[in-house]
Parts: C-alpha cells; sequence; structure tokens
C-alpha cells in the first residue's frame, strides 16, 4: 500500500509539474493570436505600414512560444495513457472524443495555418493574411475548448453513465457534455485570462521601448491597443471567475468549502473571508479577518441561502459512503456472474454513490467489511487541502483587481498621450508581466488541487487512477521531464529577451502584402 | 488629482459592468457570449485604436 501511494503521489506530481509548465505556454498563445489579429486588421482597414510592421513583429515572439507550448504539451497527452491507464480507461469513451480532435485542431488547424501566417507576408493577399491571422487565433482558442471540455467533465461529469459491464463511463449526450456549464465558463474564462496575459505582455514590452526611447511609434500603438484589449479582458475574466464559484457552488461544494475556508455552514448572510490561515487538522482558521456579509451573495447570488462548510459535508460524504458500499459489493458480485438479477438491481439502486465506496476501499478491500473509524476517514478525505486551494483562489483574484486597476491606468494614459510624462508607469509595465502567468498558475491549482481526492468528482478517486509502474520509474521520469522543461523555459527565455532586444527595427526588410493580382501582373510582367 | 478621478470613475464603471454580468448571466450562454465578447473586443481596441492615431498627430514622437 505504501508503494502504492507513493507512486500516486509521483504520478500526481508529475502530472502538476508537466502541465505547470506547459501553461507557462499556453496563455500568450490563447491571447496574442486574437492581439495579432486585431493589430491585423487595423492594418488592413487603415492600410498603414506601421500596423503591418506590428503585426510581424509580435507574431515572431508568438511563434517562439507556441513552438515550446505545442512541445511541452504533446507529453501531457501520452501521460494520461502511461501514468494514468486506469483513469484512461474508466473514461477513454468520453475523453476520447475531445482529446483527439484536440490533437486535430492544434496541430492541423492551428499549426498550418501558424506557417501560412509567419511565412505568408508578401505571399498572400492582405485580406487572405489577415483571413490566416484569423484562422490562428480561431484554431488555438478551438483546441483549448476541446481539452477544456473534458477538464469540464472531470470537474462535473454530465452526460454518461456508468457501465458496469465494460466498468466505464459511456457516453449517454455530447451535447451535454459540450454544453455543460462547467465547460462552457471554464472555456470562456480560461480563454480570456489569455487575452489578459498577452495584453500585459505587450503593454509591458511596449513601456521598456518606450522607457528607453526605442521603436517609439511601433511601442505606442502596440500599448495602445494591448490596453484597450486587456481593459476589457479584465472584466470578462472576473465575470466569467464568478461564474465558476457560483457553478462550484452545486457542482463541487467540496472545492468550494476550500476556496472560501469554511470549515462551518455558513448561514446567510455570511462574511467572506479576505486573509485565514486554515488548519486542516483542527479543521478550523487559526485567525482571519472578514469582510462581512459579502460571501453570500458573492457565492450564492441571493441574500438568504446557506454555503455548506466542511463538517457538514463530511458528514453528507460519511451517508453517501454508505450507501455506495453495497453497490460495489453488488458490482464485485456481477463481475463473477452478470446474470445476476437481485446483484442489478442493487448495483442500480445505489449506483449513483458508488465512487464514494471506492474512496473507502484504499483502506479496507473488502468494503461491506469497513468499520465506522475507516469510513469517518475515507469522509474526510473528501475534503481538499483547503490553505493551497484557499491562497491560490486568493492570489487568482487579488492579481485579477491588480490587473484591471492597471490597464485601466494604461487606456487612460495612451489615450491622452501622456504617458511619456509618466515614468513611473513605464516602469512598472513590464514588472507586471509575471503577474498574469502567476494567476494563470494559481487558477490551475484551485481549479485540480480542489477537485481532490477524484479525478473524476464523485465517480473515480485519485488513487485508484494511476498505473502500477515503480517508484523508480516514477521518479526517474519525472526528474527528466523537469529537466527538459527546464531547458525549454530557459531557451524560451533566451529566446524572447533575444528578439525583444534586437526588436522590430530588424523587420524593415519584411514585404509588404499586396492584392495577389499585383504580384501575377508581376510574374507576367517579368 | 484629475487622473486620480478619471481613474475612480473608470474604475466605477469597471466594478459596474461586472456586477452586471454577474446578475445578468448566472449560467449563461458563455459560448455565445464568448464569440460576441471576442468580436466587440477586438473591434473596439481595434477602432479606438485607429481613431486615436487619426485624432493625435502620431509624428510627434516625443508624446505618446
Ligand atoms: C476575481 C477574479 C477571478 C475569479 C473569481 C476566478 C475564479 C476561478 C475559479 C473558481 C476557478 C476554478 C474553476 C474550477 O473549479 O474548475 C478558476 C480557474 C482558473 N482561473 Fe480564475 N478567477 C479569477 C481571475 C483569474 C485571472 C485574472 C486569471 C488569469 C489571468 C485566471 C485564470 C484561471 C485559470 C487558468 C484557471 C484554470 C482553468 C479553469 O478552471 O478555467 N483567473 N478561476
Amino acid at each position: 500500500m505504501q508503494e502504492l501511494d507513493t507512486v500516486i503521489e509521483l504520478s500526481r506530481t508529475q502530472f502538476a509539474a508537466t502541465a505547470l509548465y506547459h501553461y507557462l505556454f499556453v496563455p500568450l498563445t490563447l491571447g496574442l493570436s486574437v492581439l495579432l489579429a486585431t493589430m491585423e486588421t487595423i492594418y488592413v482597414i487603415t492600410g498603414r505600414d506601421i500596423y503591418r510592421q506590428m503585426t510581424h513583429f509580435w507574431s515572431k515572439l508568438f511563434a517562439i512560444n507556441f513552438a515550446l507550448g505545442v512541445a511541452t504539451g504533446l507529453t501531457m497527452e501520452f501521460e494520461f495513457g502511461t501514468n494514468w491507464s486506469t483513469y484512461s480507461h474508466f473514461v477513454g469513451d468520453i475523453f476520447g472524443a475531445p482529446l483527439a480532435i484536440e490533437g486535430l485542431m492544434a496541430f492541423f488547424l492551428e499549426s498550418t495555418f501558424v506557417g501560412l501566417m509567419l511565412f505568408g507576408w508578401g505571399k498572400l493577399s492582405r485580406g487572405k493574411h489577415l483571413l490566416v491571422t484569423y484562422m490562428v487565433a480561431l484554431g488555438s482558442n478551438l483546441s483549448a475548448l476541446w481539452i477544456l471540455v473534458a477538464n469540464g467533465y472531470m470537474q462535473n461529469p454530465v452526460g454518461s453513465v456508468f457501465n458496469p459491464d465494460t466498468m466505464r463511463m459511456e457516453l449517454t449526450s455530447l451535447p451535454d457534455l459540450i454544453f455543460s456549464p462547467e465547460a462552457q465558463a471554464k472555456f470562456v474564462h480560461t480563454s480570456i485570462a489569455g487575452y489578459v496575459t498577452a495584453a500585459i505582455f505587450v503593454v509591458g514590452i511596449s513601456s521598456f521601448y518606450l522607457l528607453r526611447r526605442r521603436h517609439i511609434e511601433l511601442a505606442k500603438r502596440s500599448f495602445r491597443v494591448a490596453a484597450l484589449f486587456g481593459v476589457f479582458a479584465t472584466v470578462g475574466v472576473i465575470s466569467l471567475g464568478d461564474a465558476l464559484g457560483f457553478i462550484n457552488g452545486s457542482a463541487q461544494p467540496t472545492k468550494l468549502a476550500a476556496m472560501e475556508g469554511l470549515w462551518e455552514t455558513a448561514e446567510a448572510p455570511a462574511g467572506f473571508n479576505l486573509i485565514a490561515w486554515p488548519n486542516q487538522e483542527e479543521k478550523r482558521n487559526d485567525f482571519e479577518l472578514q469582510v462581512p456579509y459579502l460571501l453570500t451573495p458573492l457565492v450564492t447570488h441571493t441574500f438568504d441561502e446557506s454555503i455548506p462548510g466542511v463538517s457538514d459535508l463530511e458528514v453528507d460524504a460519511e451517508a453517501k459512503i454508505r450507501d455506495g458500499i453495497p453497490a460495489l459489493t453488488a458490482l464485485q458480485t456481477l463481475r463473477e456472474n452478470p446474470d445476476d438479477a437481485e446483484a442489478r438491481a442493487t448495483f442500480e439502486a445505489h449506483q449513483d454513490n458508488l465512487g464514494y465506496a471506492l474512496l473507502v476501499q484504499r483502506y479496507v478491500e473488502d468494503v461491506s467489511q469497513a468499520t465506522d473509524a475507516q469510513i469517518a476517514k475515507a469522509a474526510a478525505d473528501t475534503i481538499p487541502p483547503v490553505a493551497p486551494v484557499f491562497w491560490s483562489f486568493r492570489v487568482m483574484v487579488v492579481t485579477a483587481f491588480l490587473m484591471m486597476a492597471f490597464l485601466i491606468l494604461a487606456v487612460i494614459y495612451s489615450l491622452r498621450n501622456t504617458l511619456h510624462r509618466h515614468n513611473w508607469f513605464l516602469r512598472l509595465a513590464p514588472w507586471m508581466i509575471p503577474v498574469p502567468f502567476i494567476a494563470n498558475e494559481a487558477g490551475w491549482i484551485v481549479a485540480e488541487l480542489g477537485r481532490q481526492p477524484w479525478t473524476v468528482y464523485g465517480q473515480l478517486p485519485t488513487w485508484l487512477s494511476a498505473s502500477t509502474h515503480s517508484v523508480g520509474y516514477m521518479i526517474f521520469s519525472l526528474v527528466g521531464f523537469v529537466l527538459l522543461y527546464t531547458l525549454f523555459i530557459v531557451i524560451e527565455m533566451y529566446l524572447m529577451v533575444k528578439f525583444i532586444r534586437l526588436g522590430p527595427s530588424e523587420d524593415t526588410h519584411v514585404p509588404q502584402t499586396e492584392p495577389t493580382q499585383r504580384h501575377s501582373s508581376q510574374w507576367s510582367e517579368a | 488629482m484629475k487622473h486620480v478621478l478619471i481613474f475612480l470613475f473608470w474604475l466605477f464603471v469597471a466594478v459596474v459592468a461586472i456586477s452586471l454580468t454577474i446578475v445578468l448571466g448566472e449560467r449563461g450562454a458563455w459560448y455565445f457570449a464568448w464569440v460576441l465578447g471576442t468580436v466587440m473586443i477586438v473591434l473596439i481596441a481595434a477602432a479606438g485604436t485607429a481613431v486615436i492615431d487619426a485624432r493625435y498627430d502620431e509624428h510627434h514622437d516625443d508624446q505618446y
């Protein structure tokens, strides 16, 4: 059992590490592609060459980030099969389609158009090139859509049913899966978080140029378009963040309790824990600073609903475990004799809580023999680690409002043409670049750590999901990934800094994109 | 001081906008909202930048 626990912890660490590394690249791709389309739209409408130079310069940084993002993402798709084989078997029927579409979108639609976007200058007409840039933006966001649909399913498994004969979840409704509230809000929150990331990135680098009085023509326009783009995006990301919190209230109450540091059920009107030191062992906050009345409307969108805390959720989980135990014992009977009608009837009556019975199997092989203490232990397991979820959530929220205030100021200064009088702002802006990246990483910690102890909420516990590798194998691959991915990050930083230092002045030789007819006439003249 | 007031005004507008979306869209048709919102963000950012470009004489490099 100890070896199994170590393998599971190592598998989790490996997935968390690769996902967090990978996610250092993704948001910039999602957002910068749309921002590039915006810049190129201005070029096509106004015909001013500076906007072509702008699009071309930022697309070089986009390309570096895109290449490394794809490289780091590839391994994750394989990890599902290698390290999480039980999980892959369990949800393969549901996960397979979105993941395959994601792969197709990323590698065919997106990559093909990225190539055309980068090398199509001067070869495609303006309109066609703009269309290509829009396809890159659409392709990158649509490929994110499918992986987020799959992740939405892990948070809130809808549109499927467990089949005791195949021992896996089977899809019952594709529209339910794709249009689940969790998937919808998750996609939009994540995509727009990418917009915010790109906006802060472009504003930061443009400020660096403006401060040094280099490439001013390009930098001031890049600054302006990114600030305008970003300010609307921050409003969107906060609105969708609220929607996700609201959805969690019904779909994942344990995650919500951890996000808000709620040990006891909060009767309306409950205060919002601005700061707290959650103490998981003693199930209380050692310290808390509250804003009175705020939590109830924030989370429930009403003034009178209560929000369940950890203690009540554990009682609830105990009841579900007890209810699920007959389903698990019946399932074991069915595996030996699929025609046992009594076992099937018992299974069907209790199958909603089968997943909860699997939690207690971690402590006792024959769950029908589970003691009260073992059931209580399994019920306590349903609560995710509160402190990291609580604090990651706060980091995300604080950075959101910080970025919103920053971008509002950026828009005001830029639209009033007074940036040159606010050097302090230009100096601050490059330091803001890491902030959205921190917010994005914090967001994934809330989403994934907050879902524990489940890989598929309420259905499949994490402890059952991993493959049965040896500890040595897991340590070897973990170290390998960490070294490789660190190298990728170093390469990205090196290339980014190199191209930012070089600046757009190297770009002037780029052929101006002209209508195709002109090219053909040039050919015929020749 | 003027800038601070303008900043506070727009901060207030942003908070009102967020509150409105929260009230209007608990379980909204978010995919649809994403399409509309993205088009809106792109158009406003593009139009805003182009209009400011036309308004100020952008050849004065010392002003931005
Ligand atoms: C007030 C502001 C915000 C709130 C209330 C909020 C809320 C949330 C919540 C509740 C989740 C967990 C979703 C789940 O359980 O599956 C989440 C995830 C996430 N958030 Fe935020 N968020 C905010 C701002 C931001 C910002 C500014 C960024 C980045 C720029 C960001 C990026 C993410 C990411 C990448 C995830 C993981 C993917 C996902 O679940 O959508 N969030 N956010």
